[in-house]
């Protein structure tokens, strides 16, 4: 073949061996196979499920190390809970001793009351401004002090409720009782009125659900009053109906040593897995109250040795121990969880590192054969150089002097 | 054979010689002309005398100047022009568009999976008003990463609209130019001559319309180039120049229109005008549409995964995002619909501690599209394609050059000009003019002893 000029060519293996030489100082200065999608599509878009999964690796990791001391801080608010009810279970059994004079039997009181307000004090445990022990109920605390009668804030000025008065249709009306450890919820339909409510509080009263007598009346101020029948028996009323108004203790109704559950039974689930999930509180309700409820059980201990029989004494004492074993039995899952969480950690720290080493696989490079490219780069670069210096300035004419 | 008929072939050889450097010359000067054909002189044997049984040579003649060319290989490297120009106008193009879908921390994968850690974060802590926040702004976050890809994305598509413009303006004066040649070239050829010069300058002005346009070469008999586009609308006829026009169409980008005012836009595959055409009605489409299938069902799954839960007044969730009711514009406009943290629908009961919405909003990232696919693998693939897309452009654009230069390189072995070779050629010009001068001297010599013969015989 006729060659006539060598220009294009040359300019040509140039610019080819610079691109060369551009990719390789690129792979060598990022350490990246892979800089854009073009460089490999398929590599690049495998790249981006990979670093989906390592943030999710990432906030699982997180999840961990937030759950951790809040599930500590309520394992030990129960390990607290346990020990203060082993002790009760103690003076229990010793005010059991018929020969205790009856100052003794008042100082075991005064101790049972201590151990009381700690048992309390640990089921309002708080992490970081959330009750641990509420359900989902999260903002106030579980464990209220109940009274004998709440009034409804409606009626107190005219007009006066009455039993036909249309309430608020899905408003709720709840009321907590600290004696069966027990949570009645009332949700309005449509056309119910304060006579409904009244009719449903007897009705759970009759159940079980609230102490006997409990009842739901209008008062002679002409304010809806929600009461248990005896000072001894108490309760938590709250309601969101605008018709019956804020719900409020009595004064003076207050009744000692008994408390209701005022949270819920929601139980949160946190993802620290791509398929698990723990349960980040464990509610107070289900632990304390709604099974054997060792807080009623407590109160009757107190007025057991205040003022029963011996034989009343022992049944609070043995409900106590009962109440004890089932706390034993729910806080399980909660120590399995905080065993899970650990060694799901040294997992995902493990995925971390398969992710990572993934990664690079993807989109990275050696940092060896990067420098080797880049050398051999610099190399064919050189020898295209060296050779259009030779080739170009060749002609004829500096022969023919 | 007298002596004044040898003078007169020695003149005519000067004369061939003078010629023929003149070509070499010529060729020597062009040598880096763009487009540029080398010329060859022809020479032709002059008719001989005959006497008798003898026929005596009469020397040389010069018949004229020929440029060299290979038309077959001249339309190759249009086309390959035209490709080559077609690939290079994608390539610009999603050279531009690529950086939106590398990975970085702006990109839409990423704000996704921070989307969903925040939320995982407030799973957590329901009630934390800087959890909620981290909702709030990672969700706002991905709404801007969607609206900056959707906005790279028709920035460049106005971006061609404009190039088409220009394009059809330039293909037009190029068609003036060529049709303007077209009649002086026909009157060399009637007068026998070559194209010469101005063949050259129509070839290359083709070439130049080639990396605009598709175009198809028809070189008539009398020497006349018709040209036309891929699709048959005709561009030059003899003298006449058909332009191109324009018009907005009805998706309000630049339409081109042949003469006669037929819409052939949809026809324009290759050149510049055909890659931006491509680029601008397919590919950047394409992409778009699939963009906006995403922004439009991510929004839409996450939103119905709110409303399933309540916010922290414990009332019912209502829209996270503000999604355009049609997939088309989605990820330009989609917006947050919310700004108040606590309207984040955390809880599944109403209570502000609950966190089981959470699973049904975090469910949106594992969960399917109306396409079958998980929101990560459509964006995913989505990468793919403009990583491909980028690539294919990239290596056709290389592919291109390579068998461009090749092209070239037969082009020039067969037109091209070689230093070398004229420089040989002039020596042989000069030889052969140097030989003609001493034919001349010797005869001059010879003509004085002739005279000097008279001139001794009288003395």
């Amino acid at each position: 073949m006729r060659v006539t000029n060598m220009v294009p060519d040359v300019q040509f293996a140039m610019q080819q061996s610079q691109q060369a030489l551009s990719a390789a100082l690129q792979q060598v200065s990022t350490g990246l196979r892979v800089n854009q999608p073009s460089d490999d599509p398929a590599a690049a878009a495998n790249m981006v499920v990979s670093l989906a999964a390592s943030a999710n690796v990432d906030r699982y990791t997180k999840n961990i190390s937030a759950l951790q001391p809040q599930m500590q801080t309520a394992d030990s608010a129960i390990s607290s809970i346990v020990t203060s009810l082993n002790s009760a279970v103690t003076l229990g059994t010793s005010a059991a001793n018929g020969t205790n004079s009856a100052a003794n039997k008042q100082a075991i009181v005064v101790q049972l009351q201590s151990v009381l307000s700690n048992v309390i004090a640990q089921a309002n445990t708080s992490y970081q401004g959330s009750y641990v022990f509420g359900g989902s109920e999260t903002t106030t605390p579980p464990f209220v002090a109940a009274s004998a009668t709440y009034t409804s804030a409606q009626g107190s000025t005219a007009p006066p409720l009455s039993a036909t008065l249309p309430l608020t249709a899905g408003s709720i009306t709840t009321i907590s009782d600290a004696s069966t450890g027990k949570t009645f919820t009332f949700t309005v339909t449509a056309g119910e009125t304060i006579s409904n409510l009244s009719a449903a509080v007897s009705g759970a009263a009759a159940a079980g659900t609230l102490s006997a007598g409990t009842t739901a009346t209008i008062n002679a101020t002409g304010q809806l009053s929600i009461g248990t029948n005896s000072s001894t028996d108490g309760i938590v009323v709250s309601s969101n109906d605008p018709a019956l108004g804020a719900m409020t203790a009595t004064s003076g109704t207050s009744v000692p040593n008994a408390y209701a559950y005022v949270g819920n039974s929601s139980v949160n689930s946190v993802q620290v897995g791509d398929s698990m999930d723990v349960a980040s509180n464990l509610p107070g309700g289900q632990m304390l109250t709604s099974g054997p409820n060792v807080i009623g059980s407590l109160n009757t201990l107190i007025t057991a040795i205040q003022s029963g029989s011996t034989a009343q004494i022992g049944t609070a004492t043995t409900a106590i121990s009962t109440g004890l074993n089932y706390i034993g039995q729910q806080r399980i899952p909660m120590d399995n969880a905080l065993s899970q969480l650990s060694s799901q950690d040294s997992y995902l720290g493990q995925e971390t590192l398969t992710l990572t080493t993934q990664q690079t696989s993807l989109v990275g490079i050696n940092l060896a054969v990067a420098a080797t490219n880049l050398s051999q780069a610099e190399l064919t670069n050189s020898a295209v150089l060296a050779a259009a210096a030779k080739v170009l300035p060749q002609t004829l004419l500096d022969y023919l002097k | 054979m007298s002596l004044s008929t040898s003078l007169s072939i020695a003149v005519q050889s000067l004369g061939a010689a003078t010629g023929a450097l003149q070509a070499t010359n010529n060729n020597i000067a062009n040598a880096n002309t763009p487009g540029y054909s080398r010329q060859v002189v022809i020479l032709q044997e002059a008719a001989p005398t005959n006497l008798g049984n003898l026929s005596e040579g009469n020397g040389v003649v010069l018949e004229g100047y020929q440029s060299v060319r290979d038309e077959l290989l001249q339309s190759r490297i249009q086309q390959e022009t035209q490709s080559q120009s077609g690939a290079n106008a994608q390539l610009a193009s999603m050279q531009q568009i690529q950086p939106a879908f590398t990975t970085s921390t702006q990109d839409i994968g990423t704000q996704m999976s921070a989307l969903f850690a925040s939320l995982s974060s407030l799973s957590t802590n329901p009630t934390s008003a800087s959890s909620r926040q981290g909702v709030i702004t990672a969700g706002q976050n991905l709404a801007t990463a969607f609206n900056t890809v959707s906005s790279t994305l028709t920035t460049q598509q106005s971006n061609l609209n404009s190039q088409v413009t220009q394009d059809v303006g330039a293909i037009n004066q190029l068609t003036a130019q060529i049709a303007a040649l077209n009649p002086q070239i026909v009157q060399l050829k009637a007068a026998g001559q070559d194209g010469g010069t101005l063949q050259d300058q129509q070839n290359q002005l083709v070439l130049s319309l080639s990396a605009l346009t598709s175009v198809s070469v028809t070189n008539a008999s009398d020497g006349s180039t018709t040209l036309s586009t891929g699709n048959g609308t005709p561009l030059v006829v003899g003298s006449q120049s058909l332009a191109l026009q324009t018009s907005t169409g009805a998706n309000g980008m630049t339409q081109v229109l042949d003469s006669n005012g037929t819409n052939v836009t949809a026809s324009l595959t290759s050149g510049d005008l055909g890659g931006s055409v491509q680029t601008r009605d397919q590919t950047i489409p394409g992409i778009l549409n699939q963009l906006d299938t995403l922004a439009n069902q991510f929004g839409n799954a996450f939103n119905a995964a709110q409303k399933t839960g309540f916010d922290q007044n414990g009332n019912a969730g209502q829209n996270f995002f503000t999604v355009p009711s049609t997939v088309a514009g989605s990820a330009g406009a989609i917006t947050m619909a919310i700004t108040n943290p606590a309207l984040v629908a955390a809880s599944s009961d109403g209570t502000a501690g609950s966190d089981g919405n959470l699973a049904n909003l975090s469910g949106v990232q594992t969960g399917t599209l109306a396409a079958g696919q998980t929101p990560g693998d459509a964006y995913s693939s989505l990468v793919y394609q403009v990583g491909s897309l980028t690539s294919n452009a990239n290596a056709e654009s290389t592919a291109t050059a390579a068998s461009l230069l090749q092209l070239n390189d037969q082009l020039s072995s067969v037109s091209g000009v070689s230093i070398d070779q004229e420089s040989t050629n002039l020596i042989t010009y000069q030889q052969s003019y140097e030989a003609a001068a001493r034919v001349v001297t010797t005869i001059q010599a010879l003509f004085q002893t002739t005279m000097s013969m008279g001139t001794a015989a009288a003395e």
